[in-house]
């Protein structure tokens, strides 16, 4: 391995490391927060925020070590990873392990494994390089030679049940075709088709899933069953109003009311707490993310590095998209987190371990110009 | 490094850096557009949901009023009563304590099991299933010392209503029990649980007894969990209420009675306060308080001797002879009758092909009007009525308040009747009959009066004609309901004749000399006699076809007046059932009589045939 060049290192996306310090360091101040919990004897408090931090540092390692290899050898890895991640994927519904009704998990020994975590990195680095391999707009050979080979780790995924890693990797995947760009013809024909073929998609949801979305499209419907969480997240929001209720004063999430508040609806915490100052503040740091993401992807020196963090900002512009739009009411409840500041082990990982992905691509975009 | 870098045409695609960068700001600006309607526009909309979340207002009971008598001897109070609950969230092993539970209270432990089964879907984990309702000192004394060693085990302190009397006053209190559906859909403040008055003075006095609950908000969590509380509104008790009832005179009055059917209501003519009202046989309200088992409600319901019917206010009877008062009223009132209108008793009085007997076979010979009531003629009255027709005693007897609800603050009070001849056609649709009428005379055939109404009745002839409500509050002031339509100079005359009728007449057996006392004796058929004839002796006939006994009274002594109704049921000839019991009434209020005075003054009692059949 090559000692780590001066340059490197100035060549750093610097802001984008600033920025998702910032990020997680509301989330692990948020989580704190979420960790209350009122009871008859004061306030107890769980350790998730703890856990975070130790996940954060374990991220940090991680994003540091995928950050030293050059990310071209990535291109020869990708389809070597696709194959075993079919593999993997594969063995689940044989040897893994049910939780919660789905079998998601891979026991291995000390510690589980979701292999579809590792379907979001191999579809990445496959599409990225199927799609950069030519210039131009994409025809219908090359679209469904992608589509081919990256959605058949999401099928396998969506039936395990997990409609939301399953829908995270298809939509990474139509945020690079898009990235890529169509020819007119190809467009135009998916701009007909894929309504066309969404009632066919619906048949093969599970029936909660059917629920969900129609508890989105009416929560008052079903105030006590699955329409709580869209009432009572709303609620909390929406009582935040302009200037919040203060830090730790958030009385939806203190007294319960508010479901899943350290993962999924952690975002809804903040906004009660700090209101809709806080959210401007909030919203503003995760669009800067993005575009310094963005930054990354136009600078790139090949075409690869270019869809790589396209892909990483596809990969976090859903699910902000998707968390934050659950929250607030204009999406279905999907079990996606919000990066950085929802809790979670695994997902810390892979979003630091991205992060680092993207610093790989943007502080080799000089060493071009050496060779 | 080996590795080379692609470097056909442009390096990021045009259109996707547009696209990502019109993503990240339409998604910006689209999420900054919903969280200012959610905070700022609705902000105080989700700031009102969010606070009523978690801020439950609940109320607190308030104390019911408790009832005295008028001398103030409690008569309903509060008691606290002690529950047992379980808390199932911190019940480690539910069956081995409902097992000791069982133990300690030598219930089934099946029959715990099925009340836990049955409340486990209505009660929430960590609030407290109630068990057994109602523990008894011994047993909660059991339970408290080794509470500590079962957690999850409760004892709930409530209060519930006490009617130390229970049978004596069921009839007057009434009771209270758990609110129905229809009343709690009726009263918004009424909660579920909560006690209403069902029946008697519990129900018509609802509004003063119950008093108004408080109110405090408890702050809780999602789970329903209270975490503090705050008054926000403090309960306000109910009001108390003093009867009119003497504990003393009602309790004397209910041993009188014991062991028949029947009604003893005494009144303060001038005033119309009731001092006793008694109805036999009676229940124990308390039963009522703590909820009546289905066979005990059943038994007490099919019972062939009612004892949940108030005979007082609820039941009505043909009066008999007691209608003659009546009947003589309705002379003056018409300008029909005179005091010295006679006729000839033969025994009997003929009416087409059929004839109407009087009680006494040989007749009474010539007799006045006087002599009538006095020795309570039938022929007299037959003729009497025959001259007024039933329209002119129906309309008079409703001036008088006969026939029509006295008003009295009990419930379901009957009105009786008094008929006339539209009323017969509109109940039968058949035209009346002259012979009705002269059975309406002697107040038999459609003539139904409560005992109440006769008693308002009497207590107008002798406080000046004045008609007053009967009243239970011993609060309330007078109510003047109407005037008897009668000179007082013809009042005088009648309660004159009820005087010389027990100095010397049919209720000569109430006679005593330290005392006026004046009243009216009557026997009710209960079922329609052919002939005189047949007219048996009471201990020939079978129970349900016995006369009711009558006696109407009044009497007065040292400035002090009463009234005592007496009416058995199926007891008979006035004299061998009602008459003791007034006796023993009077015995009561104006104490024992001398007995030099007594023995002087009654000689014919024990040795003379009755001197009134009637």
């Amino acid at each position: 391995m090559t000692p780590i060049d001066r340059r490197l290192v100035f060549s750093l996306n610097w802001p984008l490391l600033l920025l998702v310090a910032g990020l997680f360091t509301v989330g692990v101040f948020n989580l704190y927060s979420a960790s209350g919990v009122r009871v008859e004897e004061g306030v107890a408090l769980n350790p998730y925020y703890q856990k975070q931090v130790v996940w954060g540092l374990a991220g940090l390692f991680c994003m540091v070590v995928v950050m030293l290899p050059d990310y071209r050898y990535l291109k020869s890895l990708a389809w070597p990873l696709m194959c075993l991640t079919l593999i993997l994927l594969a063995m689940v519904p044989i040897v893994g392990k049910s939780v919660y009704g789905a079998k998601r998990w891979l026991d291995l020994g000390a510690m589980s494994f979701q292999p579809s975590e590792l379907a979001k990195i191999s579809v990445l680095l496959l599409a990225a390089r199927m799609l950069s391999e030519a210039s131009g707009k994409l025809g219908w050979l090359g679209l469904l030679g992608v589509l081919a080979a990256c959605l058949v780790p999401a099928a396998m995924i969506v039936v395990q049940p997990d409609l939301g890693s399953g829908l995270n990797i298809v939509l990474l995947l139509g945020g690079l075709i898009l990235y890529r760009g169509l020819t007119g013809g190809v467009f135009k024909t998916l701009i007909v088709a894929i309504p066309a073929i969404m009632p066919l998609a619906w048949r093969f949801l599970k029936p909660y899933q059917k629920q969900r979305i129609l508890t989105f499209l009416n929560p008052e419907n079903d105030p006590l069953g699955s329409g709580y969480h869209i009432i009572q997240s709303q609620i909390a929001v929406g009582s935040g109003k302009i200037w919040g209720k203060g830090y730790l004063e958030g009385s939806q999430s203190q007294l319960r009311f508010l479901p899943e508040k350290h993962t999924d609806f952690a975002v809804a915490v903040f906004s009660e707490e700090w209101g809709f100052i806080g959210v401007i503040v909030l919203l503003s740091l995760f669009a800067f993310f993005l575009l310094r993401i963005y930054v990354s992807a136009r600078d790139a020196k090949d075409r690869f590095g270019s869809f790589l963090c396209a892909g990483v900002f596809f990969y976090f512009f859903w699910q902000i998209t998707i968390n934050i739009g659950m929250v607030i009411g204009l999406m279905p409840v999907v079990g996606i987190p919000l990066p950085f500041i929802s809790y979670g082990g695994s997902a810390t990982i892979v979003n630091f371990c991205l992060i680092g992905l993207v610093q790989n691509v943007s502080m080799r975009r000089y060493v071009f110009k050496k060779s | 490094m080996p590795v080379p870098f692609d470097r056909e045409g442009p390096p990021a695609p045009r259109g996707g850096l547009i696209l990502l960068q019109i993503l990240t700001l339409g998604l910006f600006c689209l999420f900054i557009a919903r969280f200012w309607y959610l905070q700022v526009l609705r902000g105080d909309y989700f700031g009102d949901l969010a606070r009523s979340n978690q801020i439950r207002e609940t109320s607190i009971s308030s104390p019911r009023g408790v009832i005295w008598d008028r001398n103030g001897v409690l008569l309903a109070v509060n008691e606290p009563s002690f529950a047992l609950g379980l808390v199932r969230e911190d019940c480690a092993d539910i069956s081995a304590t409902l097992g000791q539970v069982a133990e300690w209270t030598g219930l089934e432990t099946s029959n715990l099991q099925e009340i836990y089964l049955r409340g486990k879907k209505r009660v929430k984990t960590f609030e407290p299933l109630i068990l057994i309702n109602d523990l008894s000192f011994e047993t909660l004394a059991k339970i408290e010392s080794n509470l500590v060693f079962w957690p999850g085990l409760e004892i709930i302190v409530r209060h519930k209503r006490f009617y130390p009397r229970g049978e004596l006053l069921a009839h007057v209190l009434g009771y209270v029990a758990e609110a129905n559906e229809e009343e709690l859909e009726k009263d918004p403040t009424l909660a579920l649980g909560d006690a209403v008055g069902k029946q008697g003075m519990e129900y018509t006095m609802e509004t003063r007894l119950r008093g108004q609950k408080g109110r405090k908000q408890i702050q809780v969590d999602a789970l329903g969990r209270e975490l503090d509380e705050q008054v926000i509104v403090e309960p306000k008790g109910g009001n108390n209420v003093t009867l009119s009832i003497d504990l003393g005179l009602q309790e004397h009055c209910a041993q009188q009675l014991e062991g028949q059917a029947g009604a003893v209501v005494v009144l303060d003519p001038d005033t119309g306060q009731v001092l006793a009202l008694v109805s036999q046989p009676s229940y124990d309200n308390n039963l009522f308080v703590l909820g009546l088992s289905a066979n005990k409600w059943q038994e007490l319901r099919d019972d062939p001797m009612h004892p949940i019917q108030n005979r007082v206010s609820q039941s009505v009877y043909p009066p008999g002879s007691v209608f003659k008062l009546l009947m003589t009223t309705v002379g003056f009132a018409t300008g029909m009758l005179k005091y010295t209108d006679s006729t000839v008793c033969t025994g009997s009085y003929k009416m087409g092909n059929h004839e109407f007997h009087c009680w006494k076979k040989g007749g009474h010979g010539r007799i006045d009007l006087r002599g009538a009531l006095v020795n309570s003629c039938d022929v007299y009255f037959y003729q009497l009525g025959e001259r007024l027709g039933v329209d002119r005693i129906n309309a008079v007897a409703t001036e008088c308040g006969l026939g029509v609800p006295t008003g009295i603050d009990l419930p379901h009070e009957r009105a009786g009747i008094v008929p006339s001849t539209a009323w017969k056609k509109k109940r039968y649709g058949v035209a009346w009959t002259r012979g009705e009428t002269l059975n309406t005379s002697i107040g038999q055939g459609y003539v139904q009066l409560s005992p109440l109404q006769v008693a308002r009745f009497m207590g107008s002839l002798v406080n000046g004609g004045r008609i007053l409500k009967p009243l239970l509050d011993a609060n309330d002031p007078p109510l003047e309901q109407g005037r008897l339509p009668i000179s007082d100079k013809d009042r005088e005359f009648i309660v004159s004749a009820m005087v010389a009728t027990v100095d010397a007449g049919t209720a000569h057996k109430i006679w005593r000399p330290d005392a006026r006392i004046g009243g009216k004796t009557g026997t009710a058929q209960v079922v329609k006699l052919i002939n005189a004839d047949e007219r048996k002796k009471t201990v020939d006939m079978p129970y349900k076809y016995r006369d009711h006994s009558w006696l109407a009274s009044f009497g007065q002594k040292d400035g002090k007046s009463y009234v005592v109704v007496c009416m058995v049921e199926h007891g008979g000839h006035a004299g061998e059932a009602a008459v003791p019991v007034v006796k023993s009434v009077y015995d009561y209020l104006f104490g024992p009589v001398r007995t030099q005075a007594q023995s002087k003054s009654q000689p014919q009692t024990d040795t003379a045939p009755p001197a009134e059949s009637d």
